[in-house]
């Protein structure tokens, strides 16, 4: 029977011995603010993290980068009480949900906690202030207009996108078309579906597949998705099809992709300047931290480098701050980004 | 007289009534969309399923034996994530030597597997819970805190999966062979029958001289070796590698041998049932989008549906037929 | 799979101290103490007040490992219950919203989870031939599909009238209410499954169904009960849920069912039926939230702490087994 007391204290000096090598360095001076990701593995927001990170730490405070366990707002959730009972100054977040997060970020701003939040943002009331990469309304009408070029003015079109309940792309899909109906330029475009891939490689294969299958004459897809564009370059290329693409994607995955003749599937496509993402959610949640900023509507503050940036409504009516117009990805520049992201 | 037989045969065998589920969802869906039927269109649901299928083979051992291993995407994923990297950090540039990386990755998974379940009796679910959790926390620290290896950094590995041969790309014809060997492995080697004796009745087997442990090894040894595989096909189909590839794809494995007749509980199942079970999950998903009627929202619901809809038919059928063979016998 | 290799019942409760010392339960305490030492030291954060702030999430699931117990002593497995979770969820916010009074949000949210439940054992007792892991997988996509479905294009909603759910997920002092209803639950499940009738026929079906069946015991009634009331209970964890996120979403409670399926089979529950008893399941259940807790609290990678519990997990089953089979080899020398 002593056994098995052997056998649990192997367990629990096992516990000890796996976990010892990621024990967290002691506090540093200056402000101590918490990045949380929307989940591990992220390579879109390894970017932007890492110039939060240098930033932060240049002007001498601390950065703990964060993820759930999966991408849910549960485990958002679970990962905002463990902040909570740190003694951090600032949370910024990407949320995984609109809505859900609300009662714990609320919580922590009532401790004193100053929350900001970039790339996807929750509800007004539980944010100070939001960091957006690019303007909604900007946005859809770069990926409008990308539509039209690519097609020659006239035709079918589809959009790809992530899951139907993804904010985001919702949002941008809902601009293209708002922009669609506005401007008579786009008259003789015909938006036939909206597809989503999950943001899963095979879903948004089949997707492509069946896009091209029910309707021969498309002439352009669109996919506001970094997983949803790849695969459907990829589809598109490896089939020769005369079908092009455009929407947002990372550099580094659509490098094969993009060039200007037949044998390519992507003409051009957009995403946002990544770092600059990172760099300006630092500069906001660091003057959320000295009081410069409350993130209300109309103040104005200065992010390093990057210039002034002044506070601005967001769509759902709480504040936000625009970081600018989306980047353009051609041939002549996507091989000097993709060594970036 | 021989009509009759011919009827009941085809009743009497689960794979009989498989094929007619199939032809039905195929007939169905063409007459909706007859862009359904094209050679192409059946290639790429082929290559696009090539995954789930050739791990469908591995899963079919496994039951067999009357376990279970949920840990499989796991380790496609760390099998894969570590190639992805090799062949982004130019450390390898051969395609072979990628696939046979992956492997062995695959195969030390799937030892490690075994060894827990059959040397030190963990029940299945249990010990590749876990595993699944280790397998893919290794996939992230192999992945060097969430990097991606795209299509640009996958070099000429990549190009296996555009490549045909004679007429049919190299993914289909990896999944074909695998097929084929498996086929001729359950059916006529010694090692497969042991796999459905261990499976039908263990105390006999270990009676009649058949190492059970070394069996039930031997098949999580296979599942690994095959998700391994799995992890290369995965990457060099969709040009990309990350962490969280095919995250809860093991469900689909599991339910395409289980509508394809493998019981749960071991010792009944054959390699034609889990090649009918895959192409039916395969057709479900490639069809679903190509049908115009259903809001894109209800698509979950309706795989869900079909997938009750299928088992609970084949239980009826079964009960039907095993009616009519006592009727038989009364007689 | 429990039925063949006919295991005996071997789990009637033994009066001696020294036995319960040494059992699994007695282990777990052990490994339990040890954790919170751990803890302690690895995390300044970590106390009594931090650990009862962070409690009510993780206590949400330990509701589910309680019938999930109960099925697994069954030898069988219901992975459905964290899309049950989202289904009830979705709908006691739409009910919610609706200007509904607390009370009837609180059962519409057990309604649909014990229908939800129902379902799940009607289709098992009238398909006994299908297993229970393929038929709650394809009920997990149905149920999750028909929240999506309810959901809309936004995926998310949130509930206008909070008070209802401020109130549950109050606190005596620094106790959330949520530990009190666990705990009292904890009793009510341990009691029926170790003392009762009742309990004494789901062991007897887990450890061999064909002898239970003939000796008298109403099998598919047994299964359908708790099935159902495994469903009730998930609906239970989603009003709890909510009281800490205020709404709900696609994604609500994915997962769940595998953080349930850990907890009791580190509790020593054992998935092949027959064996382990409630009171490991919950000890087991505290250690893994302590566990999350600590590390968590020093921002730990969230796929190391996977890892670590994944490692706990198989060790939990795996050592005893090999211990037990040195010691056998040993004697037969």
């Amino acid at each position: 029977m002593n056994k098995k007391v052997i056998s649990a204290l192997l367990c629990g000096a096992m516990v000890l011995g796996a976990a010892t090598p990621v024990l967290a360095e002691g506090a540093g001076d200056g402000q101590k603010i918490a990045l949380v990701g929307k989940s591990a593995g992220n390579a879109f927001f390894e970017i932007a993290a890492a110039s939060f990170k240098e930033t932060v730490e240049a002007e001498g405070g601390k950065v703990e980068v964060v993820y759930p366990e999966t991408a849910t707002a549960d485990a958002q959730i679970k990962v905002l009480d463990n902040l909570i009972s740190q003694d951090f100054d600032a949370i910024c977040i990407a949320a995984n949900d609109v809505n859900a997060l609300q009662a714990k970020l609320t919580e922590a701003m009532d401790a004193g906690i100053k929350v900001s939040s970039f790339d996807s943002a929750p509800n007004k009331d539980s944010r100070q202030v939001f960091v957006n990469q690019a303007g909604t309304v900007a946005v859809g009408q770069a990926l409008m207009d990308a539509v039209l070029d690519i097609a020659g003015g006239e035709g079918q079109f589809a959009i790809l996108s992530a899951t139907s309940q993804a904010a985001n792309q919702n949002a941008w899909i809902n601009a293209m078309k708002k922009i669609m109906e506005e401007d008579d330029k786009y008259s003789k475009m015909e938006l036939v579906e909206v597809a989503y891939g999950d943001d899963e490689p095979q879903k948004s294969t089949d997707q492509t597949a069946a896009l091209l299958q029910n309707y021969p004459d498309l002439k352009v897809i669109c996919a506001p998705t970094t997983v949803g564009i790849a695969a459907a370059a990829k589809y598109l290329q490896d089939n020769e099809s005369a079908c092009k693409l455009t929407g947002l994607g990372l550099p580094s995955e659509m490098l094969e992709y993009t060039g200007d003749d037949d044998a390519h599937s992507c003409p051009y496509f957009y995403l946002w300047d990544m770092q600059g993402l990172g760099k300006l959610s630092a500069y906001t949640t660091m003057s959320l931290v000295k009081g410069d900023i409350t993130g209300a509507l109309d103040e104005s503050f200065t992010a390093g480098d990057l210039g002034d940036f002044t506070i601005t409504e967001a769509d759902d009516g709480g504040t936000e701050i625009v970081l600018g117009e989306p980047l353009q990805f051609t041939p002549e520049n996507i091989e000097e980004y993709a060594e970036l992201y | 007289m021989e009509k009759k037989s011919f009827i009941k045969k085809l009743t009497g065998s689960r794979e009989a009534l498989l094929a007619a589920v199939l032809l039905v969802l195929f007939i169905v869906v063409t007459i909706i969309n007859p862009s359904f039927l094209t050679v192409k269109s059946l290639m790429d649901m082929l290559k696009n399923n090539a995954v789930t299928m050739v791990m469908a083979l591995g899963m079919l051992c496994v039951m067999l034996v009357g376990g279970i291993d949920i840990s499989i995407m796991s380790t496609l994923a760390l099998s894969g994530m570590s190639i992805g990297m090799l062949l982004k950090n130019d450390v390898i540039a051969s395609t072979p030597l990628a696939f046979l990386i992956a492997i062995a990755i695959g195969i030390c998974c799937g030892l490690a597997v075994g060894l827990v379940i059959s040397r030190a009796d963990v029940p299945p679910i249990i010990a590749t819970m876990g595993f699944m959790y280790v397998f893919r926390a290794m996939g992230y620290l192999v992945s060097n805190g969430g990097q991606w290896a795209g299509a640009a950094a996958l070099g000429d590995f990549k190009k296996f999966a555009t490549t045909k041969f004679l007429g049919i790309n190299c993914v289909i014809w990896v999944v074909i062979l695998c097929y084929a060997f498996f086929f001729w492995f359950m059916k006529w080697t010694r090692t497969g029958r042991m796999i459905y004796a261990v499976g039908s009745n263990p105390s006999a087997a270990q009676v009649s001289g058949i190492n059970v442990k070394n069996i039930k090894l031997l098949v999580y040894v296979i599942m690994g070796l095959l998700s391994g595989l799995g992890g290369a096909l995965q990457v060099s189909v969709y040009a990309s590698a990350m962490p969280d590839m095919q995250y809860g794809g093991e469900m689909d494995v599991i339910a395409a041998c289980v509508i394809g007749g493998v019981s749960m509980s071991g010792g009944r199942g054959s390699v034609l049932g889990a090649l009918l079970g895959s192409l039916i999950l395969a057709t479900i998903a490639k069809a679903l989008p190509l049908i115009p009627f259903f809001d894109q929202l209800w698509l979950n619901t309706i795989k869900g549906v079909i997938i009750l809809v299928v088992v609970v038919m084949n239980v009826v059928l079964q009960r039907i037929a095993d009616k009519n063979a006592l009727k038989g016998r009364e007689m | 799979m429990a039925g063949k290799s006919g295991r005996s019942i071997n789990n009637v409760p033994e009066s001696s101290i020294k036995r319960m010392i040494f059992s699994w339960e007695g282990i777990l305490i052990l490994i339990f103490i040890a954790v919170n030492i751990f803890c302690a030291m690895f995390s300044e954060f970590y106390n009594v007040s931090s650990l009862l702030r962070q409690m009510p999430v993780y206590l949400a699931e330990v509701f589910l490992m309680l019938p999930m117990a109960y099925i697994l002593v069954l030898g069988e497995i219901d992975i459905s219950v964290g899309s049950i979770v989202c289904l009830s969820a979705t709908v006691c916010c739409i009910v919610c919203n609706m200007n509904a009074p607390f009370i009837v949000v609180v059962l519409t949210g057990l309604l649909v989870g014990t229908a939800c439940g129902a379902v799940n054992g009607f289709i098992l007792t009238k398909f006994t031939e299908l297993p229970p892991m393929i038929v709650t997988l394809a009920t997990q996509i149905i149920f999750r599909g028909i929240a999506e479905i309810t959901l809309g294009s936004g995926g998310s909603i949130t509930m206008s009238n909070l008070d209802g759910f401020n109130a549950i997920g109050g606190k005596v002092g620094q106790v959330p209410y949520i530990l009190f209803l666990v705990v009292i639950l904890a009793v009510v499940f341990a009691i029926i499954l170790g003392k009762s009738t009742f309990g004494r026929r789901v062991y007897a079906i887990g450890t061999n169904r064909l002898t239970a069946y003939y000796s008298g015991v109403h099998v598919q009634k047994i299964r359908m009960i708790i099935y159902t009331v495994m469903g009730t209970v998930s609906g239970l964890c989603a009003i709890f849920l909510l009281s800490s996120s205020f709404g709900a979403n696609t994604t609500t409670g994915n997962g769940f069912e595998m953080d349930a399926i850990a907890m009791a089979v580190f509790g020593g529950i054992s998935s092949t039926g027959g064996k382990g008893n409630i009171a490991g399941g919950v000890i087991a259940a505290f250690i893994i939230v302590c566990l999350r807790v600590g590390l968590g609290q020093q921002n730990v990678h969230a796929q190391v702490i996977l890892l670590i519990i994944g490692v706990l997990l198989i060790a939990a089953v795996a050592l005893p087994n090999i211990i037990g089979q040195v010691r056998r080899a040993v004697k037969t020398k």
